[in-house]
């Protein structure tokens, strides 16, 4: 009986489960990895590949962190839009940390873009 | 994702917290299952060991989280950011850690002399092992409903297995020959029964979580997991050599097979430590492709 339902238990479960998508993974950036732009971005936007909690973000540019407003309390979502201050000439690099809504792993990573 | 001495230490306390609950819960169930074959000595070493284990696992438990939040700044103010804690134990890291404690809480009427408040430990043991699949990469498939039961089924054998590891080898410290072909054979006729369900739980979650093979395998969930698997396959050695050599000449009162037994469960426990290393490194490190 057990051993019964322990086998109808896992082919339906194998049957049935669609892909599996564990971790938030950043799919794409705006401003995008490794841009040169010729002027400054008014925004930040972050798509990641599922409902994730955006916990942190910094943006360096030669070693000093420039502050950006995040919203920790903001509801798990798959894209987050940051407002930037005006940014001068240089390499940035964006790092960012999240935490995935369904299974709470978190990821972290970053990119980079630089304005001329 | 980048990796760095955070992640690791992270997935260290995740193992740390595997470990103790693992070892916990096991013990309850071996303290039930084969009471009647320990001595009045025996019996309150495991107690023991339970009320220590269950220390550590609620400790690791905590450190991890904090780890886990540091991990996202890399810095050690980090740790203590209440709104990034908040974050990761609200996306389901809280349901399961907020079980687990309930069942590490319960699993210390083990020490109770009531026999009713004492069985009811066995609960907590069962609410702590299967308290890691509240969260966890089976979320993220969709359904999951089946995945979470056949992980619960999984946890909980494994707990089983490894956690009657220690309290076989305090009967093995010090017992006679024939207390140790007792333990070593009751021990065995279920865990038989129990390796083959974890086994079962186990193959299926994979199947689950494989998607594409070749993509599976190449990636570094894929390796790990296999390194998982050749750990999994050197266990399932050892337990076939204690169960088919070891305990028939322990039930013939062959004393070098005593020695042989403690060595050999010394090594299950080594290599139980390298699978749960390898799953913690798994559950925090990586993802499936």
């Amino acid at each position: 009986m057990l051993k019964n339902a322990l086998f109808a238990l896992a082919v339906c479960g194998i049957v049935a489960a669609g892909p599996c998508m564990a971790h938030a993974k950043l799919q794409s950036s705006s401003p995008a990895n490794n841009a040169h732009l010729t002027e400054a971005p008014k925004t930040l936007t972050l798509n990641f590949s599922e409902a994730a909690k955006l916990a942190m973000l910094k943006l360096v540019r030669d070693g000093k962190e420039i502050s950006v407003p995040l919203d920790k309390d903001a509801k798990a979502g798959q894209s987050f839009t940051l407002t930037l201050p005006l940014l001068a000439p240089g390499n940035y690099t964006v790092q960012w940390a999240a935490v995935a809504a369904d299974d709470g792993h978190v990821t972290k990573g970053s990119f980079a873009f630089s304005i001329a | 994702m980048e990796i760095g001495g955070w992640d690791i230490a992270a997935a260290f306390a995740k193992a740390v917290t595997y470990a103790a609950t693992f070892g916990a819960a096991g013990a309850v169930f071996f303290l039930l299952y084969c009471r009647t074959l320990l001595r009045d000595r025996q019996r309150t070493l495991v107690r023991r060991l339970i009320g220590m284990l269950v220390g550590v696992a609620a400790a690791a438990g905590i450190l991890r989280i904090l780890l886990l939040a540091g991990s996202m700044s890399g810095e050690f103010v980090g740790m203590f950011d209440g709104t990034v804690t908040s974050m990761i134990l609200g996306a389901g890291e809280g349901r399961a850690t907020g079980l687990r404690m309930a069942g590490l809480a319960l699993m210390l009427f083990a020490f109770s002399t009531n026999p009713v408040l004492s069985r009811s430990a066995i609960l907590g043991a069962i609410a702590a092992s299967v308290s890691f699949a509240w969260v966890g990469h089976i979320h993220g498939l969709v359904p999951n409903t089946a995945a979470t039961l056949l992980l619960c089924l999984h946890l909980l054998c494994a707990a089983f297995w490894l956690g009657a590891l220690p309290p076989l080898l305090i009967i093995a410290a010090g017992a006679n020959v024939s207390q140790i072909a007792a333990a070593a054979a009751r021990f065995g006729k279920l865990a038989l029964r129990v390796v083959a369900l974890l086994l079962a739980a186990g193959a299926s979650l994979l199947l689950m979580l494989i998607g594409h093979a070749a993509q599976f395998w190449a990636s570094d969930y894929g390796q790990m997991m296999a390194i998982k698997l050749l750990a999994v396959a050197a266990l399932l050695g050892a337990a076939a050599w204690n169960k088919l050599y070891l305990t028939p000449r322990l039930l013939r009162g062959d004393a070098r097979a005593a020695q042989l037994f403690r060595r050999s469960v010394l090594a299950e426990m080594g290599v139980g430590a390298l699978i749960l290393l390898t799953t913690a490194a798994l559950t925090t490190l990586t993802g499936p492709p």
